[in-house]
């Protein structure tokens, strides 16, 4: 009986062994296949004849795609890839944007895209629209990913992110994809001369003038706030701030407390919900509550309301957030200095 | 195993030794608990000042405290404490209730609509905007949407002058189901994300940024409720029994029904107005202490209640301190920490489960 039992635990312990080793290996062909890094595989030269460089293979977050011709018809499907999108390429060529992309409280380019159908996720609303390329986040579901590439129509997932690095080799990645490399480069090279701009009046600050700031919002009661590896986090420390919420060790877009804000004592706080959704009633709270009053950015008065989209979007759009946020903290070396959006391709 | 052993000896103690062992035991857990939840946060206050602070709530600044631990403790931590084991009391106690009249182990207050009610009252009032012009619009409209669910389910349920139950139970599921598709289409429907992010993050529920108002809404009613309920205590154990024996022994069973069903449903809704829909407390709660104390209602209440908000006390707790000065939402806790301990309690008393 006991020798019975043993055999069984042991079958059991050894299926257990085998399930673990199928998953592992499964987990790890599944990760090289679907999650390899973005890369551009061609480095196209605009030099050349547009027919040497089509077709042209991209390595997206969705493995290879190719691209037969330089598309005409482009669908963009997340906020961040629509910034980028109407920066690179003339409006002609983009047939729908996301929803929330003409909402001005959240999108840089809401007038521009105002006329653009909008998209779902719905494979048959996007094969309506006869795309030749569709530029999407990790986000979009993998099934209708699977049901357009089935019907040959490219669609091209990348990474979206808020550092200024990464979203210049994005910029050169969709570039690369609409065939407007020179674009991109040009665009890159702006995007990068205000970042480095602003960062040359921080860096040269000493560490003990920096400032702490705490990036918050609240929804029903839970109050947000970004840490490290967020990119409320990134524009702070990019503006020359010191993340309070970072070096209380938080990461990413986390829930605090009101006592977490007195712990984290910022020398000033940036509401970055719009102030009609919330932000009103939410710095109203944290000004008349008593116990927030030794708060050094509520006791000098320093709570900024800042406008959603240059702190929330995933684009190159975060340098106007990065100024803005500079702007406040170095008043002196920036209070005359005025600060441009950044042009759509057709206006050049 | 030795949770086993005490748990059989408790149980060949007389019922009068076995209230006062579990009742002292309970209240010695929730005041532990309520020192440690008041002790506990992002802000270091020594328990000296803490002491002082709670013999002189009004006094400003003295020897042993600051002005601050004064606000921190009197305006952030007690209201949120308080709410906590309010919310507790109430879900656990309306759980119970609706577990002895449905006779069924899985009804929970739930079960006729009232959350999925005061869920939809809360999603109307922050889809409108009412929490911009008056900022306890979404507790009261909570409230007022448990209230409209348990009338409409009533009102389906109640005819000739009595109540039928299957009716009530089939009725509560479709409200239920109707409420949470409104919902559900509201989110969808919703184009601006920040009012998405607000409904979500209630229905999440949570007892953050709780303040003396909504003690106000929630403590007094839920109290006196609970003390109702416990009151008629020994009607509960006939009614979880049957209707035939409850009228044999004097129960008037077309009154006292849907006294009860009214008072959890009043519990539910207030809970659910001043903390969202917390998982698990309702459920559980009620199931853990039965297989320690037995099915007898007039224990079990007043357990319930104690049992409640320490359960929600301790998950707040774990809620604050685990990763602060971030905090996590208290129904994962009560979840997490719920549902493998009551497993953990069917496993070692399979032979002491008592059951309708």
């Amino acid at each position: 009986m006991v020798k019975i039992r043993f055999q069984r635990k042991k079958s059991v312990l050894l299926s257990l062994g085998l399930l673990l080793i199928l998953s592992t290996v499964t987990s790890i062909v599944i990760q090289d296949n679907f999650f390899p890094e973005t890369v551009v595989q061609e480095n196209a030269d605009p030099e050349k004849e547009k027919s040497e460089l089509w077709p042209r293979n991209i390595t997206g977050f969705n493995g290879i795609t190719t691209i037969e011709r330089k598309p005409r018809r482009i669908i963009s499907a997340s906020v961040g890839h629509d910034e980028m999108t109407v920066a690179l390429v003339p409006l002609e060529r983009l047939v729908a944007v996301t929803k929330i992309s003409k909402d001005p409280l959240y999108s840089n380019i809401a007038e521009l895209v105002k006329d653009i159908p909008s998209v779902d996720r719905d494979p048959e609303n996007i094969i309506a629209l006869n795309p030749d390329v569709i530029v999407t986040s990790p986000y979009f579901p993998a099934d209708s990913i699977s049901k357009l590439v089935d019907l040959n129509i490219s669609v091209i997932q990348t990474n979206l992110a808020s550092n200024i690095d990464n979203q210049i080799d994005q910029i050169a990645l969709l570039g690369s994809i609409y065939g407007e490399e020179v674009r991109a480069l040009q665009l890159s090279q702006q995007i990068r001369a205000r970042f480095d701009f602003i960062q040359s009046i921080s860096v040269d600050a000493e560490y003990t003038n920096k400032q702490s700031v705490l990036a918050l919002s609240q929804y029903s009661d839970q109050i947000w706030t970004a840490g490290s590896n967020s990119t409320e986090g990134y524009i702070i420390e990019a503006a020359g701030g010191i993340n309070s919420a970072a070096q209380s060790g938080l990461e990413g877009n986390v829930t605090t407390s009101f006592e977490g804000l007195i712990s984290m004592a910022p020398d000033l706080i940036i509401i970055t919900q719009p102030l009609k959704f919330g932000g009103a009633s939410f710095i109203e709270e944290l000004k008349t509550k008593p116990a927030l009053k030794e708060i050094p950015a509520i006791k000098n008065n320093r709570i900024y309301p800042v406008e959603t989209k240059l702190f929330t979007t995933l684009s190159f759009w975060n340098i106007r957030g990065i100024e803005e946020l500079a702007k406040i903290l170095w008043p002196d070396k920036l209070e005359n200095q005025s600060f441009d959006g950044f042009d759509p391709f057709t206006t050049r | 195993m030795i949770l086993g052993k005490y748990i059989s000896r408790y149980s060949n103690l007389t019922l009068s030794t076995r209230i006062h062992v579990s009742t002292l035991s309970l209240i010695s857990l929730l005041v532990a608990s309520v020192l440690v939840a008041i002790s506990v946060g992002p802000v270091k206050i020594n328990f000296t000042s803490i002491l002082s602070i709670l013999s002189n709530p009004f006094v400003h600044e003295s020897i042993s405290h600051t002005e601050l631990e004064r606000l921190i403790i009197t305006d952030l931590r007690l209201p949120r404490i308080i709410v906590g084991i309010t919310v507790g009391m109430g879900l656990s106690v309306a759980g119970l209730t609706m577990q002895a009249l449905f006779r069924n182990p899985m009804a929970d207050p739930g079960i006729i609509g009232v959350s999925a009610g005061g869920s939809l009252g809360a999603v109307v009032a922050i889809t409108v905007g009412l929490e911009h012009y008056f900022l306890f619009s979404v507790p009261l409209f909570a409230f007022l949407g448990s209230l409209t669910a348990s009338i409409i389910v009533y009102s389906f349920a109640y005819s000739n002058g009595r109540l039928s139950m299957p009716t009530l139970l089939l009725a509560g599921v479709a409200i239920s189901a109707f409420f949470s598709s409104i919902i559900s289409a509201t989110i969808v429907l919703q184009e601006n994300p920040d009012s998405v992010r607000q409904i979500l993050f209630w229905l999440a529920g949570g007892l953050d940024s709780r303040s003396w108002n909504h003690v106000l809404i929630a403590t007094p009613l839920i109290t006196i409720g609970t003390i109702i309920i416990s009151f008629f205590s020994r009607d509960l154990n006939l009614l979880s029994i049957s209707d035939d024996d409850s009228k044999s022994l004097g129960v008037n069973v077309d009154l006292v029904r849907p006294g009860f069903i009214v008072l959890s449903s009043l519990l539910t809704g207030l809970a659910v107005s001043v903390s969202g829909t917390i998982i698990f407390v309702g459920l559980i709660t009620p199931h853990i202490l039965r297989l320690i104390v037995g099915p007898d209602h007039r224990l079990l209440v007043p357990l319930c209640a104690i049992g409640g908000a320490f359960f929600v006390t301790i998950a707040d707790i774990l809620a604050r301190s685990i990763i602060q000065p971030a905090e996590l939402q208290v129904g994962i806790i009560t979840s997490l920490i719920g549902a493998p301990f009551f497993l953990f309690l069917l496993i070692k008393n399979k032979k002491n489960i008592h059951s309708y």
